[in-house]
């Protein structure tokens, strides 16, 4: 299954992901990910916005602000959005077969 | 010399270089071949993502079957040419008569290998035994007259 995020809100439930419809959308509306370290005030609300394309797409842009400004733990939320963005097109990408040669890597944080 | 793709040169001024490719770009550059997979419209732009990952292992599937028939047709071939070899030299004795074509097909399962040892042995043993059966029918003649 694919990554998800969920929440309830006003006693609804709102699951949040992308597909790969959301995410070429959002490229045609204006959207540009790697402008996410130049730009973090406008494009994250827009990434956090368009999470809600795919289950919810008729959910008023007021209500988006207002469930963005409340939700907790930002920074982590901002990376779970980055990987759920990232993963229609990581799943197009194979993984290279474990042999001689391929590197393995750790991350320190 | 320089990387031609470099976001830091020219006059321009410009800090980012756009990207060689956006994600939907890739997504429709992809997705006839998903298509060709079995996949539906639906299925690649608006489900489950990770789809793609289960039609592709089918896919290595599929073909690694394919490839195992081909295999197995080859083998069909060479076995069935191989028996009829005699009839294809070219200086065959009058008469001569290929071997017969394979009376079952090759075990390609445990079970099956199994079953067809099972039915090879049983064959030898009857044959065998009728052969036992024939010398002592043949012997106990003689002394039935004397």
């Amino acid at each position: 299954m694919s990554k998800q995020l969920t929440f309830t809100f006003e006693d609804k439930e709102y699951t949040l992901e992308y597909t790969r419809r959301t995410v070429a959308e959002m490229e045609k509306k204006g959207f540009i990910a790697s402008e996410i370290t130049e730009k973090p005030m406008s494009t994250l609300p827009a990434l956090f916005a368009g999470a809600f394309l795919a289950h919810h797409r008729f959910v008023k842009q007021d209500t988006i602000d207002t469930i963005y400004s409340k939700l907790t733990k930002k920074e982590e939320l901002i990376g779970k959005l980055a990987e759920m963005y990232n993963e229609p097109i990581m799943t197009l990408v194979e993984e290279p077969e474990e042999s001689k040669g391929n590197l393995n890597w750790t991350a320190t944080w | 010399m320089s990387d031609p793709l470099s976001s830091t040169e020219g006059s321009g001024g410009v800090t980012a270089t756009a990207p060689l490719h956006s994600y939907g770009e890739k997504f429709e550059e992809l997705f006839p071949y998903y298509l060709s997979l079995g996949m539906t419209e639906e299925q690649y732009w608006d489900k489950d993502c990770r789809l793609v990952i289960f039609y592709r292992k089918a896919e290595e599937l599929r073909t690694s079957r394919k490839n195992q028939e081909m295999w197995l047709q080859g083998a069909y071939f060479y076995e069935a040419l191989s028996r009829v070899s005699p009839l294809l030299h070219a200086f065959a004795k009058k008469g001569t008569k290929p071997a017969p074509y394979l009376a079952e097909p090759f075990a390609i399962t445990e079970k099956q290998a199994e079953y067809q040892q099972e039915e090879k042995d049983k064959k030898t043993y009857d044959k065998g035994k009728a052969l036992i059966e024939g010398f002592m029918a043949k012997h106990n003649k003689k002394f039935e007259g004397k």
